[in-house]
């Protein structure tokens, strides 16, 4: 019996053990296990659930950033200046590329008008995954090269949005519209407007299975919100023939830059604003630094005798003088400093203040002026607009200078002529177009309506404001007088008449301050302001439905032109 | 079973045995009704066959829609790039720089100040010019300067005094080898491109020496 036992025990007792500590052992391995889950479960939950989240989600979710489209930039018919344009970039893997980049650069160069050194560079970049190809290309041409390539059989190339900003007038009011860089807008109203223009990206989260989404899947959508367009009062047309006959003066003179603008008189609305020398908005890198400003705002410059119509008309105004006035005028006059002297030599002659105008008489305006009560010129030339920005919504405007004229009696003299204080071309168009509207000032605008420029400040037509400056008839004497300055037989400047209307206008000549040694340097700014049609320019001409106009046009002369004014 | 029921009655007066024999229980029989199972089936089956086949058709119809959603999505914007693609380049043709370039092409010219008739007592108001085409404003603007890389200084080089001298001067049979391959080249050569061709070596050749 006894070594037959112990072999039956053994199995039973020392392998299994007893049920109860089977069961602990059991137990203990299942709550070992139980914790490990437990712990796992706490480190997912717990500890950072959010990014495991959104690991889950990533695996066939999609996101796609909804690009707002840009406003356009309009003319008052509603011309583009600048609009935008669907537009790919095509980008390239070169490690995909390399293999094949002579035939693949062949057939971009050509399909894409590329330099084919440089793609084929930028194909067998080495260390590299992405590179551009080409930025800005329609989309239509980015899509049909790329499927095109993918049928050939290259691989690695591929596009993606990037929208095109397009000047389709190239030239043509470029000085005030400004251009884009590659994503901020660098200049002019596009930089002045952005908030505006550029509206709010969106954005899209879908759930896609084989490049479909999946109906049912998760799905959320934040629509993009386009820019809103910016209307401006340019004329495209008129614009683009002020800025031909301004460039081709400005060659024809061999000067080194002008500006024309041309305001509707009753509205005040600016129906051109031309720079020369001035850039395609499209190349903008091509031009000079200086010539991608707006140079009929930003250049102060002295108005020359065309001021003298502001201290004429305000003379007039205050019954001082009449048209009739007759005025002894020396050749020379001797004021505190240094003698005035006229364009023209002349001794002792006899001139009414018509023909103050009409001959351009320094000496004449100052005597004329010297019935001026003390700073009484200066508050008229505030009131015409001078020494104030005209706030159109274009950036870095100049106020320009009208100084005070407690500042000695030369000053004044000098002002009375149009030296010593400095305007805008704006400005100048303003102040001149009070005369053309009857002696109101309307304030100038460029922007149709209202807009806010980023700044806060709201500009447009809505916010035209007008004010009397001279009376009526002062205005109309005024006219009159300048009506002169254009008759062939006795003014000055028969070239500026215009055959079929009534044009009165004052030209100007002014010394100018070089930048290098903040003097006088020999150098002259010429200008010109007037308007048309003279009779009754508040009214819409009997025969002709054109809208009356002013225009000031300064150009900025390297030598003294003609011996004018 | 019966038992129990024998030994109540036994014990109940006489007067309650009609109400006892009434309300007594008798175990019936238990009367399975057994519905028809065949049609409950089907129709379960059809119900969910029909749900199952119908959710399959719902979501194939579903993923054929988003199919056609992204097919046509593709479409869309392929036509609106092509709309805008065509409207730039219509900006671009109406631009007044290209009109005026174009018109003047065909010839035509700044129009001269017009004449203006008055038609209630036939006046004429102004004078008619006709337009001067000397006056026409530039619209192209001139070319650029070239920079002086681009646009060298002409040389003169003074020719040959005469030949004779040019042949004794140049000792080796280099160069009357290469006279003599010039002359016979541009002279009886026949076709256009031989022609050319040998012109061209002709030129070269002395300016690599």
């Amino acid at each position: 019996m006894r070594p037959t036992r112990p072999p039956q025990r053994r199995p039973r007792g020392s392998l299994r053990g007893s049920a109860r500590i089977r069961l602990r052992v059991g137990f203990l391995i299942i709550a070992m296990v139980l914790s490990v889950f437990a712990g796992r479960l706490v480190q997912l939950q717990g500890i950072d659930p959010n990014s495991y989240a959104a690991m889950a989600a990533a695996e066939g979710m999609v996101q796609v950033s909804l690009q707002a489209e840009r406003g356009d930039i309009l003319d008052r018919n509603g011309k583009p200046l600048a609009d935008s344009v669907d537009g790919m970039m095509v980008v390239a893997d070169p490690l995909m590329t390399s293999d094949k980049a002579p035939e693949l650069a062949k057939f971009l160069a050509t399909r894409l008008d590329l330099d084919y050194f440089s793609t084929l560079k930028l194909l067998r970049t080495s260390g590299s995954r992405f590179e551009y190809i080409a930025r800005r290309v329609p989309a239509t041409k980015a899509t049909d090269a790329v499927d095109a390539a993918e049928r050939k059989g290259f691989t690695g190339i591929a596009t993606r949005p990037d929208p095109i900003r397009d000047y389709p007038a190239g030239d043509v009011a470029a000085n005030l519209v400004g251009f884009m860089g590659t994503d901020a807008p660098l200049a002019g109203l596009e930089r002045t407007f952005q908030t505006q223009l550029a509206g709010h990206d969106g954005s899209s989260r879908y759930e896609v299975g084989g490049g479909n989404r999946i109906p049912l899947g998760e799905s959320t959508i934040k629509p993009a919100v386009n820019g809103t367009d910016l209307h401006t009062t340019i004329d495209l047309d008129l614009q683009w023939y002020t800025q031909r006959v301004l460039s081709q003066t400005i060659e024809d003179s061999n000067a080194e830059s002008g500006m024309a603008v041309v305001m509707d008189t009753r509205t005040g609305e600016i129906l051109a604003d031309a720079d020369a020398p001035t850039f395609d908005a499209n190349h903008p890198l091509e031009a000079p630094d200086d010539a991608r400003g707006a140079r009929s705002l930003s250049d102060a410059y002295e108005p020359g005798s065309v001021e003298k119509v502001l201290t004429l008309s305000s003379l007039i105004n205050e019954g001082k003088v009449t048209p009739r006035t007759r005025l002894s005028v020396p050749g020379e006059l001797d004021r505190e400093d240094r003698p005035i002297h006229d364009w023209f030599p002349h001794g002792l002659i006899h001139l009414t203040l018509a023909g103050v105008i009409a001959k351009s008489s320094n000496i004449g305006t100052v005597l004329a002026a010297d019935k001026f009560a003390p700073g009484q010129l200066r508050s008229y030339l505030t009131r015409f607009g001078l020494g104030q920005r005209t706030d159109i919504g274009v950036r870095g405007e100049s106020p320009a200078s009208c100084r005070p004229t407690a500042s000695g009696h030369q000053v004044q003299d000098r002002i009375a002529f149009g030296q010593s204080l400095s305007v805008n071309a704006v400005q100048m168009a303003a102040a001149v177009n009070t005369i053309a509207n009857g002696g109101v000032r309307v304030s100038p605008s460029l922007i149709e309506g209202s807009a806010t420029t980023d700044n806060g400040v709201t500009v447009g037509t809505d916010t035209t404001t007008t004010h009397r400056v001279v009376s009526e008839k002062a205005a109309r004497d005024m006219a009159h007088m300048m009506e002169r300055v254009i008759d062939p037989d006795v003014g000055v400047a028969p070239a500026a008449a215009v055959p079929g209307y009534r044009v009165a206008g004052k030209t100007g000549t002014a010394q100018r301050v070089g930048t290098a040694c903040g003097c006088y340097d020999g150098t002259f700014t010429v200008s010109f302001a007037g308007f048309a049609p003279a009779d009754n320019p508040a009214s819409p001409s009997t025969w002709s439905s054109r809208t009356p106009a002013t225009a000031a046009v300064a150009v900025r002369s390297r030598a003294r032109p003609s011996p004018r004014s | 079973m019966s038992s129990p029921a024998v030994q109540f009655r036994s014990r109940m007066p006489r007067i309650a045995e009609a109400a006892v024999e009434r309300a007594r229980l008798t175990v019936v029989p238990r009367r399975r009704v057994r519905a028809a199972r065949v049609p409950f089936v089907t129709l379960v089956s059809l119900v969910l066959l029909g749900g199952v086949i119908g959710l399959l058709l719902f979501n194939t119809s579903m993923q054929q829609a988003s199919f056609a959603t992204t097919s046509l999505e593709g479409q869309a914007s392929t036509l609106s790039a092509r709309e805008q693609t065509l409207r730039m380049e219509l900006d671009v043709l109406r631009n007044p720089q290209h009109v005026a370039e174009q018109a003047r092409r065909m010839g035509m010219v700044t129009a001269g100040s017009p004449a203006f008739l008055k038609l209630s007592d036939g006046k004429i108001l102004g004078t008619a010019t006709p337009p001067d085409p000397t006056q026409n404003v530039r619209i192209v603007p001139p070319a650029p300067a070239k920079p002086p890389v681009l646009n060298p200084a002409p040389t003169y080089v003074d020719p040959p005094a005469d030949p004779s001298g040019h042949s004794s001067g140049h000792s080796s049979g280099h160069s009357s080898g290469q006279a003599s391959g010039l002359v016979p080249g541009a002279s009886s050569d026949g076709a256009g491109h031989g022609d050319g061709t040998k012109n061209h070596t002709g030129h070269n050749n002395p300016t690599s020496n």
